[in-house]
């Protein structure tokens, strides 16, 4: 470029002055530089702008792949060292330890661990001989010696702080509940359990009788009124001893308040269920390690939402055992019974666990043994957090905002972690991955966001959505292309240049069209319209183009007196009235069609009803929706229709007229010079066009929106509806809480979509230069 | 190249193909055409007066049924069992407040008589949509009866409809303006307040002094408001005065305040020339009137000023980032690999799904941007987030963005194609690079760029995805410019055509009621798009032949 050299610097001055009035002035110099400057600066600016969406995507996804973070916080030497129950407020502020006795410990963090013993005001006699904590409402249930059942919970209050981001001041204080006599008056209680379901509780207890461990369960059920809560009453006694084949040791009581399991030394899982709390059935008898050398567990707890089971056994062997309806055949009939059955399996830990604690917040858990430390999450089987910690673990336990970790080591020292784990769900497995999820019967691709209640697993598998952009993409592809390419080939190749000038922005103007108005259309006007007439429709998929070939043939068996007068590149107008008539033709001969070909018998009356959409379900299993591919593809085709067009037309086009003039010159007609020589050297261009076309389909969300009934499906039915990537963001993102997983896992939809148009789109583009090369060369 | 389409006399081989591929370019044809033809016809039929029909309906029972409306919608349902077709008439009957459904539908069976009687009213009302009656009497304040056989009836009904649309615009002037103005006095208040309290380092006294200060300021503004709510009671008390009596056609007497109609007409009695008026007059109040009842009736004014300030808006902030940028690439980068890889890419972005453009806009500008422009300026307003939310200024950007390749791709072309001997001749005249770009590239190109700015403009335009992600509401209370200070409101929600569609056809509780105003809205978005577009290929066009001629 020359333009370097206009203004000549005065360094290199010609001998001769250079008049004055020659010289470039120093405000214009000054101007130009400034300007190369800013132009440069703002144009790399921008652009580097523009690619920021990528990144600023990318960083919001990010998060999404990142394990739990757990960080030390502080020791505490609180010397505690026999406490089988440890708890927590939800601010990790004021634990409590409970060793047996009459008293419980409270250790005040805010105070470096300062301790504090309150006495429990038991029952006259009671002397506590086994005892467990219910995370879930810091409730400890105890069986006495004297074989009485009871509880006490521990109710925490706090002081917002003083200045914002301080911690709040928590005082803690305790309530006792009832104690009932279980069992054999006098004998001591082993093990106990409490599921507290509201107006349905259960209590259960291991007893020593003599050396011989029996199994009791009380069922209490408090009647509610309009007035309020009525007095709780016991409903049911229950001995299951005679129900048990070996030596009892676990007991776990659901938190529904019907139901208990029961594990025995030989690793034998009982499921006991009491319908109405007056009824006792053994409904399930189950081994988890059976083939294993010593079958017996060292773990069996629920995960958060008391579904699930998660069992470990003594080589470490973690299962996660969930309740969902199992067919069952009992007196000759089949039942769906809700029984516990294996949907996962997590990594094996090494050697038994000896501490569990379930998050109150999600399905996460946290176990291990000696040193090691785990925090894992059920419904990916992903391990979140491992660790070997610098002491030997005797108790663990979360709080109830599952933000902190206590832990209680050997020497009687508590050890506190900051843990953030904020995407447990989140995960390539949990998005692309068949899911086995807690009450479903079987392992399965699901997108289901949100849901009513806190203990809801969210399923986030991208899956379905994406099969569902890529049906609604074939459809569209498959009525758009080969009308596409057929006008790009008739407009390319045989019509007059002044009409090309004509057709070509027609075809742009199509393209602009809004995409909420074709998806108005399509849900409004075509969806109902389409419904009743898919015969038809049929119909003139066959008859148009038959039809048309037909009207092709008959045209060159006219004489060539009437041909000749035919302008060469008018057909497309000569064949309107014939296709509307044809068109017509086809939608009448619907209904006949429908009544001949597309029947079902009314079950009633055992008429023959003619009607497809009866017809369909029937013929094929699956449904027939108003809003459905069909009507999608037909809309979308408005909006890939254009573009394919445009772009093949353009390869077309591009095709050296050298070569077409040669192949006419050696006696082809135009048809065989379309195909043999002008599609042939098109055909990158061409494909290329199909996946621009195709990239525009993927992404269009309007039209989807509007046209289908956004369920998540995985078939491929065209007269059923579905839900895209593009869709779905549109109708949950405004919902989605900022930063929340599914905020995210929307976001990583939204860089699905991108990656997959921008990559298509580089690549037909790459395509495109390459053939554009090749014709330079030809 | 006409000479390619000259037949072979010997050889007809593959003629029904070809036949086969004028067929691709008739359907894509007939589907433009039909499709701007059915938005066109059913866009102009909502304004045209259609005729009232009072039918007479003999019912299974033996009785009959009159009743009046408009046929609205003729469909053919199939008996199944029968296999026979059965037409039905959809007809709208109005009156929703007596009947409580403005539509039936009705087997053309079972209708006994049609009847187009000249002396049916249809008047639009303020609530519950359109009403079909025969006007009794009016009583007017004071007791006086005015009955309908009396010539001067329909001016004196005239005249209470014009007096209460008055009056109701003063309501509407005295509660929206005025009362609004003093709540946003009061609210500033309440933050003064706020922050007043917040603040520590103040003695008790001082703050006791201007707590003091505050609440007299309070006491005055809530007796100015008193005042103008006093003085709106009393106009919505007159209101309610004037009784218009009519009867049904089915002969139930209803009486309602005559100013509760907007206008009233009878279709039957209008001649062409009337009708026309009816037309234009619907027209004009469609695109000039603020939305009624869910927005199923009244006009769409706010959502036409919306979708416009945003898309100047968004030309405003995408035209010079895209100039800028076209011309670092095409004058000032140097040309290599990497410059031909940012060209693609920037190309490729155009094709990239809308709807992602949307989720930068809601995750970048609102949630990032947006929230910390709260955090710095507004946090006496937290957690009531000012520019944290979806607002028009959102919106903007994010369209910006989404059309950006197609200005920077137009551009480019444009500068392209300003013919090298141009550029040469302002250099060898002495003019620095800048001045060259300036002076003479950049004009010569400017046409181009047009283009490219009435495409993106087109694009943006019609883009809903992700409008609604970023700020679009179905019904905002005030618009994004008005008189108020600071003048351009860039943090508000604002009305969109496109989304006004969606909304209408989609979220609508009455989707039948609502349809006219879908097609309606549909027409205009439609003409303002291929009007644009149409613009910019004629200018495209245009340059084209200039430059055909001057590259010779």
């Amino acid at each position: 470029m020359p333009e370097e050299t206009e203004t000549t610097p005065p360094a290199r001055r010609p001998s001769r002055p250079v008049p004055e009035r020659f010289l470039a002035s120093k405000s214009t110099l000054r101007l130009d530089r400034f300007m190369t400057y800013a132009i440069q600066l703002g144009g790399m600016a921008i652009i580097v702008a523009v690619f920021g969406i990528f990144v600023f995507i990318i960083a919001e996804i990010l998060p999404l792949f990142h394990g739990a973070k757990v960080d030390h916080e502080e020791r505490y030497e609180l010397g505690i060292t026999n406490a089988d129950v440890m708890g927590v407020d939800e601010w990790a502020q004021r634990p409590f330890f409970y060793t047996g006795g009459s008293d419980l410990k409270f250790a005040d963090l805010a105070k470096k661990g300062a301790q504090e013993s309150v006495p429990l005001s038991l029952p006259e006699g009671a002397q506590a001989s086994a005892w467990k904590r219910d995370a879930r409402n810091n409730r400890v249930t105890l069986g006495t010696k004297d074989g009485r059942i009871g509880s006490f919970k521990v109710e925490y209050k706090s002081q917002m702080a003083e200045k914002a981001g301080g911690k709040p001041i928590v005082s803690a204080s305790i309530k006792m509940e009832e104690f009932f006599p279980i069992g054999q008056q006098g004998k001591p209680i082993t093990s106990v359990g409490f599921g507290d379901g509201g107006a349905a509780k259960i209590l259960g207890a291991i007893q020593d009788v003599d050396g011989k461990p029996q199994v009791h369960v009380l069922c209490i059920r408090e009647k509610r009124t309009l007035m309020g809560a009525g007095k709780p009453a016991i409903v049911g006694r229950f001995d299951l001893t005679n129900e048990l084949e070996g030596h009892p040791v676990r007991l776990l009581a659901s938190s529904v308040g019907d139901s208990i399991l029961i594990a025995d030394d030989k690793g034998v899982v009982y499921y006991f269920y009491f319908a109405g709390g007056t009824a006792k059935e053994l409904r399930q008898k189950f081994q988890p390690f059976a083939k294993a050398t010593d079958p017996n567990l060292s773990t069996l707890d629920y995960v958060f939402g008391d579904v699930s089971v998660v069992v470990t056994s003594m080589e470490g062997h973690q299962e996660v055992w969930s309740l969902y309806n199992q067919a069952v055949t009992k007196d000759g009939k089949t039942l769906d019974v809700r029984l516990y059955g294996k949907i996962k399996e997590l990594p094996k830990l090494d050697g038994a666990a000896t501490f569990y604690a379930a998050s109150q917040r999600n399905k996460t858990f946290l176990t291990g043994n000696g040193q090691s430390a785990t925090l894992r999450y059920t419904t990916t089987e992903s391990v979140r957090w491992t660790e070997k910690l610098p002491f030997e673990i005797a108790h663990a336990t979360f709080d109830a905002k599952a933000a902190h970790l206590l832990f209680l080591d050997k020497t009687g020292a508590l050890h506190t972690y900051e843990t953030r784990d904020p995407h447990p769900e989140a995960g390539l497995k949990a998005f692309f991955g068949k899911i086995w999820y807690e009450g479903a019967s079987k392992p399965d691709y699901t997108w289901q966001s949100t849901g009513g209640t806190d203990d809801f697993e969210p399923k986030l598998s991208l899956t379905p959505l994406i099969i569902g952009s890529f049906k609604g993409t074939l459809y569209a592809l498959l009525f758009a292309l080969p009308i596409a390419l057929l006008a790009a080939i008739y407009s390319s190749c045989f019509l007059p240049p002044e009409v090309k000038a004509v057709v070509k922005p027609v075809m742009e103007i199509m393209a602009s069209l809004p995409s909420v108005v074709l998806g108005f259309l399509a849900g409004l006007w075509l969806a109902p319209l389409m419904e009743e007439r898919v015969p038809s429709l049929l119909c003139a998929l066959i008859a148009v183009p038959s039809g048309v070939m037909l009207l092709g043939w008959a045209y060159t068996k006219l004489p060539v007196t009437v041909r000749s007068k035919v302008r060469p590149g008018s057909e497309y107008l000569l064949l309107v009235i014939p296709m509307l008539l044809i068109m017509w033709g086809a939608w009448s001969l619907g209904p006949w069609l429908e009544s001949w070909a597309f029947t079902v018998k009314d079950k009633a009356t055992g008429k023959l009803i003619a009607d497809f959409r009866m017809w369909w379900p029937e013929f094929s299993g699956t449904t027939f929706d108003q809003r459905n591919s069909l009507v999608v593809g037909f809309m979308m085709g408005f909006a890939v229709i254009p573009i394919i067009f445009t772009i093949s037309e353009d390869a077309l086009s591009n095709v050296p007229p050298q070569l077409k003039a040669a192949s006419l010159a050696l006696g082809a007609t135009r048809w065989q010079m379309v195909r043999s020589v002008v599609l042939p050297v098109a055909s990158a261009g061409i494909f290329s066009a199909l996946m621009i076309g195709f990239g525009r389909a993927v992404g269009e969300t309007m039209i989807v929106v509007m046209a289908t009934g956004n369920t998540p499906v995985m078939d491929l039915n065209i007269f059923s509806g579905m839900r895209t990537l593009s869709a779905n963001i549109a109708v949950e993102l405004p919902e989605a809480a900022v930063h929340s997983t599914h905020y995210r896992t929307l976001f990583f939809g939204a860089m699905v979509l991108f990656a997959l148009t921008f990559i298509l789109n580089t690549a037909a583009e790459l395509l495109r230069q390459r053939l554009r090369d090749r014709f330079k060369i030809v | 190249m006409t000479q390619l389409g000259a037949r072979k006399p010997n050889s007809q081989l593959g003629e029904s193909k070809v036949w086969l591929s004028a067929m691709g370019l008739t359907i894509g044809m007939m589907m433009v055409g039909g499709l701007l033809l059915l938005i066109l016809i059913e866009g102009l039929v909502v304004f045209w007066p259609k005729p009232l029909e009072e039918i007479v309906v003999s019912s299974a029972d033996g009785k009959t049924e009159v009743f009046a409306g408009e046929v609205r919608k003729i469909q053919h349902r199939r008996d199944a069992v029968k296999g026979i077709e059965k037409e039905e008439w959809l007809f709208f009957t109005g009156n929703k407040d007596a009947s409580g459904n403005a539509f039936r539908f009705l087997d053309v069976e079972s209708i006994k008589e049609r009847k187009q009687p000249a002396d049916l009213v249809l008047a639009e009302r303020m609530e519950y949509g359109n009403s079909i009656f025969r006007p009794v009497s009016l009583t007017l304040e004071g007791g006086k009866t005015v009955p309908a056989t009396e010539p001067g009836f329909f001016a004196e009904l005239q005249r209470l409809v014009n007096e209460g649309n008055a009056r109701r615009h003063q309501i509407e002037r005295i509660e929206k303006k005025k009362i609004g103005d003093i709540n946003k006095k009061l609210s500033e208040l309440d933050l003064q307040l706020k922050v007043l309290n917040s603040d520590k380092g103040l003695a008790d006294q001082v703050r006791a002094d201007r707590a003091k200060v505050i609440e007299e300021t309070r006491k005055g503004l809530q007796a100015d408001y008193q005042k103008l709510a006093d003085e709106a009671g009393v106009l919505r008390k007159r209101q309610d005065v004037d009784l218009l009596n009519y009867k049904l056609a089915d002969g139930t007497e209803r009486k309602q305040p005559a100013s509760h109609l907007v206008t009233f007409y009878q279709p039957n009695a209008l001649g062409v020339a009337g009708k026309l008026g009816w037309f234009f007059h619907h027209i004009w109040t469609f695109l000039t009137t603020e939305p009624r009842e869910a927005n199923t009736e009244g006009g769409i004014f706010p959502a036409i000023f919306g979708t416009f300030v945003m898309t100047l808006l968004m030309s405003v902030l995408v035209t010079p980032l895209g100039v800028v940028a076209a011309i670092y690439l095409r004058e000032y980068a140097k040309q290599g690999f990497l410059v031909r890889a940012v060209r693609i890419s920037v190309n490729n972005l155009s094709g990239v799904p809308s709807i992602v453009f949307g989720v930068f806009g809601l995750g970048f500008f609102v949630y990032s941007v947006g929230s910390s422009i709260d955090e710095w300026f507004f946090s006496t307003r937290l957690p009531t987030p000012t520019f944290g939310t979806g607002g028009i200024l959102w919106a903007s950007f994010t369209l910006a963005l989404l059309t950006l390749p197609v200005v920077i791709v137009a551009t480019e072309e444009a500068l392209g194609a300003v013919p090298r001997g141009v550029r040469e001749a302002a250099l060898a005249c002495g003019a620095s690079k800048w001045q060259a770009i300036q002076r003479v590239v950049l004009p010569s190109a400017l046409p181009g760029i047009l283009t490219g700015v009435i495409l993106a403009m087109a694009r943006g335009a019609g883009e809903v995805a992700p409008l609604m992600l970023v700020g679009v509401v179905k019904l905002a209370p005030s618009l994004p410019l008005d008189f108020t200070s600071p003048f351009i409101h860039a943090e508000r929600k604002f009305m969109h055509l496109g989304f006004h569609i969606y909304d209408l056809g989609f979220q609508s509780p009455d989707s039948e009621a609502a349809k006219p105003m879908v097609f309606a809205t549909t027409l205009l978005l439609i003409v303002l798009v291929v009007v644009m577009n149409v613009a910019a290929i004629m200018l495209r066009n245009k340059l084209r032949k200039k430059y055909a001629v001057s590259t010779f």
